[in-house]
């Protein structure tokens, strides 16, 4: 068992644990008993509860759907739009391509946090705003590896001899770069998920992310922060999720084959 | 004076022998050859003299050097004897060479550090002189021809004082020009003392002479003096290995007349402002090669990609409207390079077959025709030898009905009997079907035996 299984194994339970626990909780996350702030794990609420009584159970899973589902849109959206944009680069060179690496600069130049605090200004919810924001900046990153990679293939004999052979660009796509910078963009997949989910989980503890009572995991870090002495484990269950979050996107994103 | 006795050399990976144990002599101002193809073990056999097997390979035998003992098997011990009583002359002198340094320094250093020798600045001058580099000491490689720099790197490698010089390959790769420098160098190493060459190049070791041992498989199945060896060989590898020198191959007989097919009139190839070699012109007809020959990098390949479409020109090249369009193909020097690395012969093959509806019967024939057995079609590139991977590339090509091939160096990286018979089949071939071959290659000998008009470019 190699250190990549462990993080598929880790990151598998928490997909699981995000989608199933919302069926299994007859609370939800919003559903206040002050009575039970801060008290220990019972049968409605498995995982204890939180400074306004709320089930943590339910607020972790809930914290976990939205930081999952946000962190992978993002990348998804940058990988697509990465790729096409650096093999498109790649392919026609010229001023298209010296046009794109520009723009691609430039927006390296700008701190990723900030991005998604402009697209909170341009976007109605925050959540659009975090999906778009990061996406606007991931896309540099795969966009950069594609380039690059797909700039010395393209030069390879074999896209010389497709093109002989009446090969369009699809299939130099598919049969010659994909299968070379498919492995090293599954890298690049991990970190950029992981990274996604810390920059919500930052933006979130700092107080400019998610609203409360939305629950997220940054925003439950330093809501549950004042309460540390009272209930240390309730502290400890976001803080542990996101780092094994992000443990186990490290993990698969280190795979070496 | 003998200077150093291999006896039973062999070399192992585990349990299996890959080299069979092989004695041999050098003595002052001799040459020993050894002759054979890659795979065959001599390199193994010149790494286990050495001590420079690589990890998971052991050595076994015993090896004197005027006088001392050494044992293959431990070869930490052989140490003592790199740059002071072997030298190693290097395949790659661009590689061997510091970037940083200049010419005598080079060469200087090594008669201070390695030789612990007085006046080594001296020194290195009388060396520099000797070779004719009296120019090159104060130059940095990167201004140096490749011949220079080759003669410089053999200053420097022979400057600790090494009666002993072995060479790897010489003359791989390099044309027939900076063969004959490395020739002349080599003989030049025998004025004071052995030489141990390892090579596939006939002309090389004829030019030696000595002693000659053919290996095949790990083992040695010819050895003897170089004229008899090369006059009158006795093993059939050995007579195959000699009717596969290009020199020694028969005569083209001439096609019948066809019609033309490529005309050129006074072309040439820029690249980044710069144009590449004075314009050319010729007329080829179907069925027919022309050989282009030139020093490297005077745009053999890009003469041959603008006949293909690939690169502008300037000038005028007139193609048959009438040839099909995917009729002009091309082979590479690099046969894996040509192919996607990460699927199977077979699969890139289909997918050609379902783009153009290509008769799937087709394929069998020709495997067939070219000696290629259909379990191939089932490997990644990487796992196909170089010759049958330039018949697969040609069987590609054939797959498209070409009227034009433009074969650029295709055979360079492979052994003689290899390149050989992927030559002897490519002409073949070309006459079954008339299709017109531009052959590029920088082994002159091989150019005058296939083509039927030479062009030389000169640099602009």
């Amino acid at each position: 068992m190699t250190a990549a299984h462990i993080g598929w194994s880790v990151l598998a339970a928490l997909i699981l644990f995000a989608l199933m626990g919302p069926l299994f909780d007859p609370v939800g996350p919003f559903k206040q008993s002050l009575m039970k702030a801060l008290s220990g794990a019972d049968a409605a609420a498995p995982f204890g509860y939180d400074h306004l009584g709320r089930s943590m159970f339910s607020r972790l899973a809930h914290a976990l759907r939205l930081s999952l589902l946000l962190a992978f849109a993002a990348t998804a959206t940058a990988a697509v739009i990465g790729i096409g944009l650096g093999a498109l680069a790649s392919w026609r060179g010229g001023w298209l391509d010296r046009g794109l690496a520009l723009v691609a600069d430039s927006v390296l130049a700008l701190p990723a946090l900030l991005m998604v605090l402009m697209m909170g200004v341009i976007l109605p919810s925050t959540a659009l705003a975090f999906w778009a924001g990061l996406a606007a900046v991931q896309w540099v990153e795969f966009f950069r590896l594609t380039r690059n990679a797909a700039r010395s293939h393209l030069a390879s004999p074999a896209v010389e001899a497709a093109t002989l052979q009446g090969f369009g660009p699809v299939w130099i796509f598919r049969r010659i770069l994909w299968p070379e910078i498919g492995p090293m963009l599954r890298t690049a997949s991990a970190f950029g998920v992981g990274n996604a989910i810390a920059a919500i989980a930052a933006l979130g503890f700092v107080s400019v992310g998610m609203r409360a009572p939305t629950p997220e995991l940054g925003l439950m870090m330093v809501e549950l922060l004042p309460s540390w002495r009272e209930a240390p484990f309730a502290l400890m269950q976001p803080v542990l999720a996101c780092f094994a979050l992000l443990l186990a996107l490290n993990l698969i994103a280190g795979d070496r084959r | 004076m003998t200077l150093l006795v291999a006896k039973d050399i062999s070399v192992h990976a585990g349990s299996d022998r890959l080299v069979d144990p092989v004695s041999l002599t050098l003595e002052m101002g001799k040459a020993v050859t050894v002759l054979g193809e890659s795979g065959s073990g001599k390199s193994l056999l010149a790494q286990a003299i050495l001590g420079t097997l690589p990890k998971g390979l052991d050595g076994s035998g015993t090896l004197t050097v005027g006088g001392d003992t050494f044992d293959p098997a431990r070869p930490q011990g052989n140490r003592v004897l790199w740059g002071r009583r072997i030298a190693v002359l290097p395949q790659e002198p661009w590689l061997a060479l510091d970037p940083l340094m200049r010419g005598q320094q080079q060469v200087a250093e090594v008669h201070d550090l390695v030789a612990a020798a007085s006046e080594p600045a001296v020194r290195a001058k009388a060396d520099l002189t000797a070779l004719g580099l009296e120019a090159a000491g104060d130059k940095f490689p990167w201004q140096l021809s490749g011949g220079m720099a080759q003669r410089l790197a053999f200053a420097a490698a022979r400057a600790g004082g090494a009666a002993i010089t072995v060479a790897d390959e010489p003359t791989k790769g390099l044309d027939a020009d900076r063969r004959d420098d490395v020739l002349a160098l080599l003989r030049k190493g025998l004025e004071g003392g052995g030489l141990l060459t390892i090579t596939h190049d006939l002309t090389l070791a004829k030019g030696l002479g000595g002693e000659i041992l053919v290996m095949q498989g790990g083992t040695v199945v010819e050895r003897g003096p170089a004229a008899r060896i090369l006059t009158a060989p006795q093993h059939p590898y050995t007579r195959a290995l000699i009717a596969a020198d290009p020199a020694n191959w028969p005569r083209r007989v001439p096609p019948s007349v066809q019609p033309v097919l490529v005309r050129a009139t006074d072309v040439t190839v820029s690249r980044a402002g710069r144009t590449l070699f004075r314009p050319v012109g010729f007329s080829l007809s179907r069925g027919q090669t022309l050989g282009i020959f030139g020093p490297s990098g005077c745009g053999k390949s890009s003469l041959g990609n603008a006949i293909l479409g690939l690169l502008p020109y300037e000038g005028t090249l007139w193609r048959d409207p009438g040839a099909p369009k995917l009729g002009f193909q091309k082979l590479w020097q690099d046969p894996p390079a040509a192919f996607p690395a990460r699927i199977t012969l077979g699969q890139g093959l289909d997918d050609l077959i379902a783009l153009h509806r290509i008769d799937r019967k087709r394929v069998a024939p020709l495997l067939d025709r070219l000696k290629l057995s259909p379990s191939l079609l089932t490997r990644l590139p990487s796992g196909v030898s170089g010759g049958e991977l330039q018949r697969i590339a040609l069987l590609r090509a054939l797959l498209l009905d070409p009227v034009f091939l433009f074969a650029d160096e295709p055979t360079s990286r492979l052994d003689p009997v290899t390149q050989a018979e992927t030559v002897r089949l490519m002409t073949e071939i070309a006459a079954e079907r008339d299709m017109a071959i531009v052959f590029v290659s920088h082994d002159r000998a091989l150019l005058h035996s296939v083509s039927d008009q030479m062009l030389e470019l000169s640099a602009q």
